[in-house]
């Protein structure tokens, strides 16, 4: 195997998968820093996300691309509602019943993708896509599209809560939520916007994953995983280590099967997951733990 | 001279029990009021109960006419109430700046005046401006985090043992600043490890034991008194 | 006729009851007297299922096996390879808050749930493991189900009691007291991992001899057999809802889950089939949403645990 075929058929797979789940780690991070808690539902709203998006489409029968910001918006309401509605009562009791609740909603959000959307793979697009070249480096236009879509959505993300002020409310919540109080910050409104922000990264998940591979009902809850292992790797309520997590547990995952049959890729992310809790539970970027 | 905070036999606590036994307390305008008195006696608690994180069960606290007894610390912020704790009071993953900004959270408009002030006050913080509060010295920590109370420009400044792991030049430029404070219009309610220092520069002072007042008078007066110096000052 | 058919639906509901009692009195070592969280009960089922039936079960070419030991062996086997499982990520998880360890479980469930379905050396994947004895088998139907059902509430009371003594010495005591109070357990320090790993190590050994006494009453497994997310949620919810940290409350949880569990799939199962497939998914919405009705109504269960509690669960 040539440099350029290595680069081909394992890092470029394993830099957009982990884009892919950058973008729901970051959503798993800033959950765990701001609100502290692992969110188990998490995936199953990016399938929930996903397959709105596929519906959209569908709707008007145009480019997949129309359906995430559709998506992302719906998800977001979801999980401003799912808060509200399963997490919000719970706030005030030991945070890991929240943990369970939300695993409860994973369960939920499942059967209705389930009911609403059956449990047959799918696609957004049929066909084969030939990959185009970049100076040898052979990339298809989804691909290209999903790492300026991930790109966009994380300076996006990191303009907000550098810039903004309630961007700035949210770090500061995640840093001390005491002293946040105490400076006059709603501990509702962050809530309700970190839902709103993590909802919305959620779809953006699940519709860049079906893009690049296929929809079905399992598809975030197999996300979980990787994306949790992204989170606590770059360190826990850090934005840019989720990213470099996502990526490092991405292009693992590809690397994996050099050395693992095809059907362990899977087991990667475990290991990375243990091997980092064991280590440095900080993660790379020094986080925080729970 | 009317006061500004008055307590009046405050008891409360966390629980069920009461930590505050009846306290009571005034801090006149521009006045900078020390409380001392033994581990857990009750000063911090005390300062608690003012800012509205305890649930006060007797007595009354008045601030600046209104009955602000019961009111949520969100509120009581409003009113012109800043509270510096003990411990974790910066945001150490943010820049000093950054602190300062949080400070201001609740203030609208122009904010130029309020970095002024601070940046004079803390005129070490200027060159730090972009450095995170967590890298900074303690000395140095304590500074943003009296700061960061002061962007919302309070009339009363609640500050709980500013001075605690101190190095002693630190400790003289912190009650410094603090009496620089108090000159720009602010009172001061200052709980103090460090009794014979803070009673020699406070205006008046606090005795607190098990949850109640003990002793009080001009920091002076207290400085003198027998009572006071074998039971708090050491001889 | 319709009387003796009766008759046999309760011994097979009951033998199921009593294997899902075993998996919530687990769970219960674990959550209800621990505060740690599994979720990936399923993994340790299984883990117990397949060893139990590897040890047991008859010679098959191309497969791990063939050992035909005793029964006994085989539940041995089976205790002691979901604790082993247990072991390594408790030792790593347990320092964390259970959040960690809920996302490892998970994750174990899922590479065990890879493992059986791919390593047909060892679990014969999708064919799965046939002809695995089962004690008293040789007896006739009624009396094989009435042995088996026997043999089933032997294990459940014997776990029952071993809990129930180990709850009312220090070591239950100190348990309790961990897991009410972060801040005395912060203080105590590495002696608190150590009890803890016990304690999860002791609940998965549990639901390992769960998933043996599983297997030896179907003579077979394959992977089809476990789904783990449902699988592991009902546990749970039986845990929760009979009352956590009570073992009665895990028993009688599991009575009335399972009951309601396996109505609601006699009545979907009766709904013509273009219906019956979304039917089975809006009753695991219910399940989901079970879980929700209980942790907000009735946090404490049925029956409540024992002590009063400064801090409700
Ligand atoms: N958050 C809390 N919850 C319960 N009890 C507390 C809390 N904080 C302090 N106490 C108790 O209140 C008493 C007074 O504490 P504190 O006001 O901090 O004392 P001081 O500041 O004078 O050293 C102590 O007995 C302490 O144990
Ligand atoms: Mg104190």
């Amino acid at each position: 195997m040539t440099f350029i075929d290595f680069i081909n058929f394992h890092i470029v797979p394993g830099v957009v998968l982990g884009s892919i789940y950058a973008v729901g780690a970051i959503g798993i991070t800033m959950v765990f820093g701001i609100l502290r808690f692992a969110h188990l539902a998490h995936g199953d709203l990016a399938t929930m996300g996903a397959f709105i998006a596929l519906s959209t489409m569908g709707l008007f029968g145009a480019s997949p691309w129309v359906g995430l910001p559709v998506a992302m918006i719906f998800a977001a309401a979801i999980a401003v509602g799912i808060d509200k509605t399963f997490y919000d009562y719970l706030r005030d009791r030991p945070k890991i019943l929240t943990v369970m609740a939300s695993l409860g909603v994973a369960l939920m959000l499942r059967s209705v993708v389930q009911v609403v959307w059956g449990v047959d793979s799918t696609t957004y697009q049929r066909g084969i896509v030939r990959p185009d070249e970049y100076f040898g480096i052979l990339l298809r236009d989804r691909e290209l599209y999903t790492l300026l879509a991930v790109a966009t959505i994380v300076i996006g993300l990191e303009a907000f809560l550098r810039k903004s002020k309630w961007g700035k409310a949210m770090r500061a919540m995640s840093d001390n939520p005491d002293l946040a109080r105490l400076s006059g910050v709603d501990n509702r409104h962050v809530t309700m916007l970190t839902w709103a922000i993590v909802g919305a990264l959620c779809a953006a998940a699940g519709f860049l994953l079906g893009l690049n591979n296929e929809l079905n009902s399992m598809m975030g809850w197999h996300l979980l995983l990787p994306m949790f292992a992204a989170a606590i790797l770059g360190g826990v309520g850090r934005v840019e280590g989720a990213l470099l997590g996502g990526l490092i547990v991405g292009i693992a995952e590809e690397l994996s099967v050099l050395i693992l049959p095809g059907q362990y890729k899977a087991a990667t992310a475990f290991v990375i997951l243990l091997l980092i809790l064991l280590v440095r539970p900080r993660g790379l970027l020094n986080g925080k733990v729970l | 001279m009317s006061a500004l905070l008055s307590m009046q036999a405050v008891r409360g606590g966390y629980g069920d029990a009461d930590i505050l036994q009846g306290v009571s307390i005034t801090v006149a305008p521009r006045e900078i009021v020390v409380i001392v008195g033994p581990n857990g006696a009750g000063k911090s608690t005390a300062m608690k109960a003012v800012f509205g994180l305890l649930h006060v069960r007797g007595g009354q606290i008045l601030f600046d006419g209104d009955d602000i007894t019961g009111w949520a610390p969100n509120r009581i912020v409003k009113r012109g109430v800043c509270y510096v704790p003990q411990v974790d009071n910066v945001f150490r993953e943010m820049t000093v700046h950054e602190n300062f900004e949080m400070g201001a959270f609740l203030r609208k408009g122009d904010l130029d005046a309020a970095y002024d002030r601070v940046y004079g006050l803390f005129p070490d913080l200027r060159a730090k401006r972009k450095a995170l509060a967590g890298d900074l010295s303690g000395g140095q920590r304590q500074m943003v985090a009296m700061g960061r109370a002061l962007m919302l420009d309070p009339k009363l400044l609640l500050l709980d043992e500013p001075t605690a792991g101190l190095s002693p030049k630190y400790m003289e430029q912190i009650f410094t600043i603090t009496r620089d404070v108090r000159d720009s219009g602010v009172s001061i309610m200052l709980v103090e490890q460090h009794a014979k220092q803070a009673l020699a520069f406070c205006d008046r002072g606090y005795v607190l034991a098990t949850g109640a007042n003990r002793h009080e008078g001009t920091g002076a007066a207290l400085l003198a008194d027998r009572e006071v110096a074998q039971m708090f000052l050491g001889g | 006729m319709e009387l003796i058919g009766l008759a046999n639906y309760a011994i097979f509901m009951g033998i199921l009851i009593g294997i899902y009692a075993l998996l919530a009195l687990g769970l219960n070592i674990q959550w209800g007297l621990t505060g740690l969280f599994n979720a990936g009960i399923a993994g340790f089922f299984a883990v117990g299922a397949y060893a139990s039936a590897i040890i047991t079960s008859p010679h098959v070419a191309g497969r791990v096996g063939g050992f035909e030991l005793p029964i006994v062996v085989g539940w041995m086997g089976a205790i002691v390879f979901a604790g082993l499982i247990a072991w390594p990520i408790g030792k790593v998880c347990l320092r964390f808050r259970s959040d960690y360890l809920a996302i490892a479980t998970i994750g174990v469930a899922e590479i065990i749930r890879l493992v059986i379905k791919s390593e047909d050396w060892l679990t014969g994947s999708s064919r799965g493991i046939t002809g695995i004895p089962r004690p008293f088998g040789e007896l006739d139907y009624v009396a094989s189900q009435l042995a088996y059902l026997g043999l089933v509430i032997a294990a459940v009371a014997v776990v029952y009691f071993l809990l129930e003594r180990q709850l009312k010495s220090p070591w239950g005591r100190m348990m309790r007291a961990i897991r009410d109070n972060e801040a005395a357990a912060a203080a105590m320090g590495k002696q608190i991992e150590a009890r803890r790993l016990q304690a999860f190590i002791f609940g998965a050994a549990v639901m390992g001899l769960a998933g043996a006494l599983f297997v030896h009453f179907n003579r077979s497994i394959t992977p089809e057999a476990i789904d783990p997310m449902i699988a592991t949620f009902l546990i749970w919810i039986m845990l929760i809802l009979g009352g956590s940290g009570n073992n009665r409350g895990a028993i009688l949880g599991a009575i009335v889950i399972w009951l309601l569990w396996s109505v609601s799939e006699m009545i979907t199962d009766r709904l013509p089939t273009d219906v019956a497939l979304q039917a089975k998914y809006i009753r695991i919405f219910v399940v989901g949403l079970a879980l929700q009705l209980v942790l907000r109504f009735r946090p404490e269960g049925i029956l409540p645990e024992e002590q009063a509690r400064q801090t409700a669960r």
